[in-house]
């Protein structure tokens, strides 16, 4: 697939640099550099052989700005790296929203944090700024917002008709699971337009990893996503690794598989219980915490944190786990497994749920690709992509396990697959308990002051929630020059206004369960 | 021509039950500290202000639902009075006269059934 | 006699902005009960509430809704500051920060702060008893310190 891909790149666009890069060093295999003339020829090339857009970024690199493009593939391991230079003055650039969707929000946010302009982008208002920040954040130098920029910025106002109704789903709302707000604009009880409106959260982590060291930064990943900080955390501390260069021991890996899955069911219970909730069946959510409180015990006990755990160091882990660690994940999984027929009674047979869930926010493939969305909203819309094997890291090479896909993309399809998830996990579990073997669980000389390679890294890996990808550019110190993070709830968000147009209230409510968002992991 | 001490416990009732929401209203009122903000009497919409004005034309099927509902509000309010003379009386037409009232009730409702009143969309797509 | 009835029926809104809200979840659930302490129900709208938990980072653009949340609470109304990010702007301060409000004190008057990133529900149980005893004027459960 590469290599076609490649030879068909070549033939296509002849006087483009095409450069083929070590994936293991940087996440990539091509690295492709254009002007804006190219740009939509090229998007239309990848969008033809069905890749999707994994991330728009920008990057200020002082004397020109430059916009990285990484398109992949659902089906076979190929990642493109597309990149734009332009002239930090008068940024402009075509913009990709009528090829991928999801370079609508994408574009946004460049446009916000470092004033590119993308002509033919049909709404360009804060996405998460607001009129208080007059400069352009993620920019090295101080450039403050034009006034007719600010002007377009602010000029958010959804149609008002004489017969719709203008209703805000706010950012204190017990079903948006966080600060989230959406304004609806309804007909009767029916939802015509749905207005995401995020930022309520920014907490501006992309700037504070550029001013703090690779370790300082460490805390903060916990915090993105809280319900799967380890997952957050293994793949910030697996992607310095490799920039690095660290070898981890084998004992470490099976560790942090463990530490990882364990997180996941945490997550899924949660999601479990809230969903449930929001739908209006509050029981299953003091069984799921019940669970969860048990998993957080044997957690607790190594790491020290309940829940925005930080416990993953460069070259391994920060405390070695001991035999009440093996014992109580053992007793957990047995545990574990047999409260599933509980949740089988409970939950998946209930009629109510069942109705309210079957046929409610169809995703089809189609639309999944050009979304970009990923984790078990892509499994359930019926494309079967990991990455736990699809990019295999920590010990995942050497594991087994099924990946569960959905058939019909509706919010049912997601429920399943998220209870078959929290099953793969205890599998997961059991095999790296098994392959535990004695030994140190970080290296000898961890180092103290890290020596990056320059360049970047984009590296994946699948987060409860989707695929998270962390695109780090280094230029050589301790700090990083710039850091990415490619959340999954964003894309699957970005989802939600076409799900929810014609549906009624209540069942909007049950698709936004559904695609299982976090929201500070959103708001970054 | 009934004897009017018998409504004695009906008015007693209900001057209990306007004293007791009296007293619900009233204590609080006098017991509360007293604060104002700027948006205390505003309405609440999750901490935003609100888009817009409340007033716009809405859909068809809340007022005919609605209408329903007031039609079978008082069809039950009429059933009440009824129920507490019905054991005092052993004459057995008494039922049938009440059952065709419930009947003649019941033929509008299976009515607005068969319209789809009862029935509302799952997903409409012309929007 | 009031003071009582205040106390032991503080009703929170649920008002989690970020991972504390997580915790204070907990503490409502099964094995950490807030319910004991009179506080199971937790009211969505603010007019029915009497506590308000700011749970997680206060940014300027949610500083607004803050507010206008805190004033259609009636009085009397109490706020318990949880969390690091609530108590003092937490781990996101930094030179050169624009979107953060440094302590949900500078917006609102807070009574109890519960430090702790995040804190553990009995963290939060404690400062839950001790605006009892601000309420109250007595402890409902003798402390740690009295106990020695």
């Amino acid at each position: 697939m590469l290599d076609i891909t490649k030879a068909e790149l070549k033939a296509a666009f002849a006087d483009l640099s095409i450069i083929e890069e070590d994936y293991c060093q940087c996440g990539y295999h091509l690295s492709v550099d254009l002007t804006t003339k190219d740009i939509l020829d090229v998007a239309d090339f990848f969008d033809e052989r069905h890749f999707y857009l994994a991330v728009e970024l920008g990057v200020d690199y002082r004397e020109y700005l430059e916009i990285v493009y990484i398109f992949a593939s659902h089906s076979s391991l190929c990642k493109v790296k597309v990149t734009l230079k332009l002239d930090p003055s008068h940024p402009a650039v075509p913009s990709l929203s009528k090829i991928y969707d999801c370079a609508r929000w994408y574009e946004r946010e460049i446009h916000e944090f470092y004033g590119v302009r993308f002509a033919g982008h049909p709404d360009m208002t804060y996405l998460f700024l607001h009129e208080g920040i007059d400069f352009y954040p993620l920019r090295k130098a101080n450039v403050p917002v034009p006034a007719e920029d600010k002007e377009l910025l602010s000029s958010f106002s959804p149609e008002q008709r004489e017969d719709a109704l203008i209703v805000n789903m706010g950012p204190q709302h017990p079903s948006t699971h966080g600060v989230l707000r959406v304004v609806l604009r309804m007909d009767g009880e029916y939802i015509e337009e749905a207005y995401p409106v995020l930022g309520y959260l920014h907490r501006m982590q992309e700037k504070m990893a550029e001013n703090r060291t690779y370790y300082q930064f460490l805390p903060n990943t916990g915090r993105m996503d809280y319900l799967g900080a380890m997952s957050f955390n293994l793949g910030y501390v697996t992607a310095v690794e490799r920039l690095v260069g660290i070898d981890v021991p084998a004992r470490a890996h099976c560790v942090r598989v463990i530490a990882t899955e364990l997180n996941r069911i945490c997550s899924h219970l949660l999601w479990v219980g809230a969903y449930l909730a929001d739908l209006g069946g509050l029981s299953p959510f003091l069984y799921a915490f019940d669970d969860r409180e048990h998993i957080q015990d044997v957690l607790e006990a190594v790491t020290g944190s309940r829940l925005t755990y930080c416990y993953f160091r460069f070259g391994g882990l920060y405390n070695d786990v001991d035999e009440a660690f093996i014992a109580g994940t053992k007793a957990v999984i047995a545990r574990m497994r047999g409260r599933f027929p509980l949740y089988e009674k409970l939950v998946s047979g209930n009629v109510i749920f069942i109705n309210r869930t079957r046929g409610i926010g169809v995703i089809t493939k189609e639309r999944a690709r050009k979304y970009g969305v990923s984790g078990p909203v892509l499994r359930g819309a019926g494309i079967g992509m990991d990455l736990r094997k699809k990019e295999p890291y920590a010990a995942y090479p050497d594991l087994n396990f099924e990946i569960p896909t959905g058939r019909n993309g509706d919010a049912l399809d997601m429920y399943h697959i998220r209870i078959r998830d929290m099953e793969t996990s205890l599998d997961i579990i059991e095999q790296a308990l098994a392959r535990l073997s004695e030994g140190p669980f970080i290296i000898e000389k961890a180092p103290k002051k890290l020596k990056p390679r320059k360049g970047d890294l984009y590296h994946v890996v699948e987060t409860p929630r989707g695929e998270l990808g962390i695109y780090i550019v280094s230029d050589g110190s301790d700090k990083p020059y710039r850091m990415k993070w490619r959340v999954p709830s964003f894309s699957n968000l970005m989802a939600f206004p076409e799900l929810a147009k014609g549906n009624l209230l209540s069942d909007a409510v049950a698709i936004l369960g559904s695609l299982d968002l976090v929201i500070p992991e959103i708001d970054r | 021509m009934t004897n009017l001490e018998e409504f004695t416990p009906v008015a007693l009732f209900s001057l209990v039950a306007i004293l007791f929401a009296l007293f619900s209203i009233v204590l609080p009122h006098l017991l509360a500290p007293k604060t104002r903000g700027e948006s205390t009497q505003g309405t609440y919409e999750c901490g935003i202000p609100p888009f817009g004005s409340a007033r716009v034309k809405y859909g068809i099927h809340y007022y005919i639902y609605a209408l329903i509902f007031i039609a079978f509000d008082v069809d039950v309010l009429y059933l009440f009075p009824v129920a507490l003379s019905y054991a005092r009386g052993e004459r057995i037409h008494e039922f049938y006269a009440l059952l065709s009232f419930v009947i003649i009730l019941a033929l509008a409702v299976i009515y607005a059934w068969g319209k789809g009143v009862f029935t509302w969309k799952r997903k409409i797509s012309h929007l | 006699m009031l003071e009582l009835a205040r106390a032991n029926s503080l009703w929170p809104v649920t008002f989690g902005l970020a991972c504390c809200a997580i915790e204070m979840m907990s503490s409502a659930m099964a094995r950490f009960d807030i319910d004991r302490f009179g506080a199971g129900v937790f009211r969505p709208s603010p007019r029915q509430a009497d506590l308000m938990i700011v749970s997680g980072t206060v940014t300027k653009k949610m500083a607004p809704v803050l507010l206008t949340l805190y004033e259609q609470m009636p009085s009397p109304k109490w706020v318990i500051a949880m969390g690091n990010c609530a108590i003092s702007g937490g781990p996101f301060v930094f030179e050169g920060q624009y979107n953060l409000i440094e302590g949900v004190d500078k917006l609102v008057p807070v009574d109890v702060y519960v430090p702790g990133c995040p804190p553990r529900p009995e963290g939060l149980l404690e400062g839950f008893l001790k605006l009892e005893e601000q309420i109250t004027g007595k402890r409902r459960f003798p402390g740690p310190v009295e106990r020695c």
